[in-house]
């Protein structure tokens, strides 16, 4: 048996030897006693209290502790053992990483079984119960172990009642890129050793570059672009606004990037207040200007403003992207003829899901990502702020009992003396 | 409550004892106490001249043959003592509260009482104040079956009127009255016994007091006078010594007034077995005996 707020057991016992003191401490007022001849004793203030211990007394007692014990259990919460029982869930990749999801779906048919829970992810990852293992179909976003494991969490949490361990199981390449600050961390939440298994992960060499821009005459922008070296993917920068050709072009499996020159060139919707802001920053890359911010952009951010707000944002498009920055540029400035320019473009024109890094991750990472130790256990894994005991209702009606029994008792005994 | 078959180990133990008039009673009828009149029953007690107006029949002839002087012969009479008990019934006299064993044993000492001035030939009632202020009496009566009334008359008395024993004294018209409480309600009884007294009765005072009056639980109690109760004292071990000094000369006090204006005194501690307390009651000790 576990309990849910074991902290509440501790309070319970406190309770009690507080309530045991309290008894031997607590003196009641004397009780009036008929006395003909109290005219004699002295007229003094004197005050003083009683303490006596009759049967009564103990039996008060006794019921005051067992009604703290039951409030302590009814809120501490027993939660009887599921009998050993080992729930499973797979997390299976499907992101771009991944050379053939087949391999994804034979691994994952190995391991699950009836009633456990798949989970199937790219960069993001969803739970639900009808996820089959047919259903896993691959994608080309990026994936991440950091959705994977937030959502294994989330599983685990959904299976704690049932299951007294869960078995965290990983099918994934273990690319680089599936790998992100918060990875790590969200792998040190899981309460127990995770099995890693390991499939074969894509190998894409990326084409050479070729980088189109549409912009008028004497662009600072396409100024600044021309200055970069080769990159690794078919980019079309577009700096007035887009045509249907643009947008198929996209879906062919290219990156369009919707660079407006001016407010006029975007339909975007506009910020509640237009205002400026004195930097942006693309990956590792920082712009730093006087750069007004005409646009609330939504979907994968791309490049950021110094305040956390979306500047550059992706939407998929087909096979390919359309990129949508929001960052306009002083047409009289140099800014775009600068080294931080060019390392700030770079990022902005990397390939739709970002750069690939598909090389596995080292051993060491590897390692911290299995862990070691046992399986996570369920009452590691149970939302105390949610789940409810079934006991608790029922020791709750019986510390009830125990008070009403209390009082009756009190009121007979100070009827009787 | 007790019954009147209660009484009877109380009656059998009290079998034989007579309770004799303190002095010389005035009365018309022939009774066991010596009477103040001198009369012409067979116990000669002396001879005197004979005075005009005198009975000639009470002349003494063979004294007159002999000494040729007229004298007459006087003897002690013997006169009946009407008596009544008179019970006090004040709340106080219901203690303790379990066994109320204040007023048991004033019932039996009444009933007791009642009993030895019967067989003495006396004529016995007795007198109780009711819930409702009115006194339930019995009136002195010679008669077969007047102790089984007494007896009736104090089972149906319960301990809680307002006491009154000077008004009850008062209303009480018998030369012998035995007055059985626990002095702690009436002021002026006193005044009234002396009264009683003053006009030639006999006042018995048979005091009540509890043992758990003289010896208090030894615990912390906060005790409450029955009778009036806003009067709520502290008993603890400090006040304790305080207590029995004050108890003790109260009750010393009493006893010496009591005494002083010619009454008889007798304290009764509850845990005396009640034809005891009869019994010292009845038969005071002997001038220079300990007196119990």
């Amino acid at each position: 048996m576990s309990w849910l707020i074991p902290a509440a057991l501790g309070v319970a016992a406190i309770g009690a030897l507080a309530t045991i003191a309290l008894h031997f401490i607590a003196r009641s007022r004397p009780v009036a006693e008929p006395l003909p001849t109290a005219r004699f004793i002295p007229d003094r203030a004197i005050h003083a209290r009683t303490r006596s211990m009759a049967l009564t007394d103990v039996l008060l007692m006794l019921l005051r502790l067992t009604a703290v014990v039951l409030l302590g259990f009814a809120v501490a919460g027993p939660v009887l053992a599921a009998g050993g029982k080992v729930s499973r869930i797979v997390l299976a990749d499907r992101s771009r990483a991944v050379a053939s999801v087949e391999a994804v779906r034979d691994s994952a048919r190995v391991y699950l079984r009836q009633g456990d829970q798949l989970i199937a992810f790219d960069s993001s990852a969803s739970l639900a119960r009808t996820t089959t293992i047919d259903s896993i179909v691959a994608s080309r976003a990026r994936g991440s172990l950091s959705a994977a494991f937030s959502s294994a969490t989330r599983g685990g949490v959904r299976a704690a009642p049932t299951a007294d361990s869960i078995e965290l199981i990983l099918i994934s390449p273990l690319a680089e890129e599936e790998v992100d600050p918060a990875t790590m961390k969200l792998r040190a939440a899981w309460p127990g050793r995770i099995r890693l298994v390991h499939v074969v992960g894509s190998e894409t060499v990326e084409k050479p570059a070729r980088v189109e821009v549409r912009a008028g005459q004497s662009d600072a922008v396409a100024a600044g672009l021309s200055l970069l070296p080769a990159l690794g993917a078919p980019v079309r920068v577009v700096r007035g606004q887009l045509t249907v050709d643009d947008s198929s072009w996209a879906r062919n499996g290219n990156l369009l990037v919707h660079w407006p020159a001016t407010d006029a060139d975007a339909d975007w919707p506009h910020r509640a207040s237009i205002d400026a802001i004195g930097g942006v920053s693309a990956g590792r890359a920082t712009l730093v200007g006087r750069f007004p911010r005409p646009w609330a952009l939504s979907g994968r951010v791309v490049a950021r403003w110094a305040d956390g707000e979306p500047a550059a944002t992706e939407t998929v498009v087909g096979t390919g992207c359309v990129r949508d920055v929001g960052i306009l540029i002083d047409e009289s400035s140099d800014l775009t003829l600068r080294e931080s320019f060019r390392s700030f473009a770079y990022e902005l024109l990397a390939p739709c899901g970002g750069r690939r890094a598909s090389a596995k991750i080292d051993s060491a990472s590897i390692a911290v990502l299995a862990g070691a130790g046992a399986l996570a256990s369920s009452t590691n894994l149970r939302d105390k702020a949610t789940e409810t005991s079934p006991w608790s209702p029922w020791l709750l009606v019986a510390a009830a009992l125990a008070l009403i029994a209390e009082l009756s008792l009190r009121r007979a005994s100070s009827r009787f003396a | 409550m007790p019954t009147d078959a209660s009484y009877g180990a109380l009656l059998d133990a009290v079998r034989g004892v007579h309770w004799p008039a303190r002095r010389a009673v005035v009365s018309a009828v022939a009774g066991t106490h010596r009477s103040k009149q001198r009369g012409t029953s067979a116990e000669f007690t002396e001879y005197r001249l004979y005075r005009q107006g005198d009975d000639p029949r009470r002349i003494d002839w063979r004294l007159l043959a002999r000494s040729d002087r007229a004298y007459i012969r006087l003897a002690t009479d013997r006169a009946v003592l009407p008596t009544t008990i008179v019970l006090d019934s004040s709340v106080s006299m219901a203690f303790p509260m379990a066994t109320r064993e204040k007023w048991r044993r004033a019932q039996e000492i009444a009933v007791g009482l009642a009993a030895v001035a019967h067989a003495d030939g006396d004529p016995v009632g007795v007198a109780v104040a009711g819930d409702d202020g009115d006194i339930r009496m019995v009136p002195p009566r010679t008669r077969r079956g007047v102790v089984s009334e007494v007896a009736r008359v104090v089972d149906a008395a319960d301990p809680d009127s307002a006491g009154e024993m000077g008004k009850l004294l008062r209303a009480t018209r018998t030369k012998r009255i035995a007055l059985i409480t626990d002095m702690l309600d009436d002021d002026d009884l006193l005044i009234a016994a002396k009264v009683h007294i003053v006009g030639g009765g006999e006042v018995h005072l048979v005091h009540i007091v509890a043992k758990e009056e003289v010896d208090p639980p030894r615990r912390t109690m906060l005790a409450a006078d029955p009778e009036r109760p806003a009067l709520q004292r502290l008993l603890v071990d400090a006040t304790r010594r305080e207590y029995d000094e004050a108890f003790g000369r109260w009750r010393a006090g009493i006893a010496r007034e009591w005494r002083s204006a010619g009454a008889s005194y007798t304290e009764v501690i509850t845990d005396e077995p009640a034809a005891h307390a009869v019994r010292r009651i009845a038969e005071p000790p002997a001038y220079g005996a300990p007196r119990l």
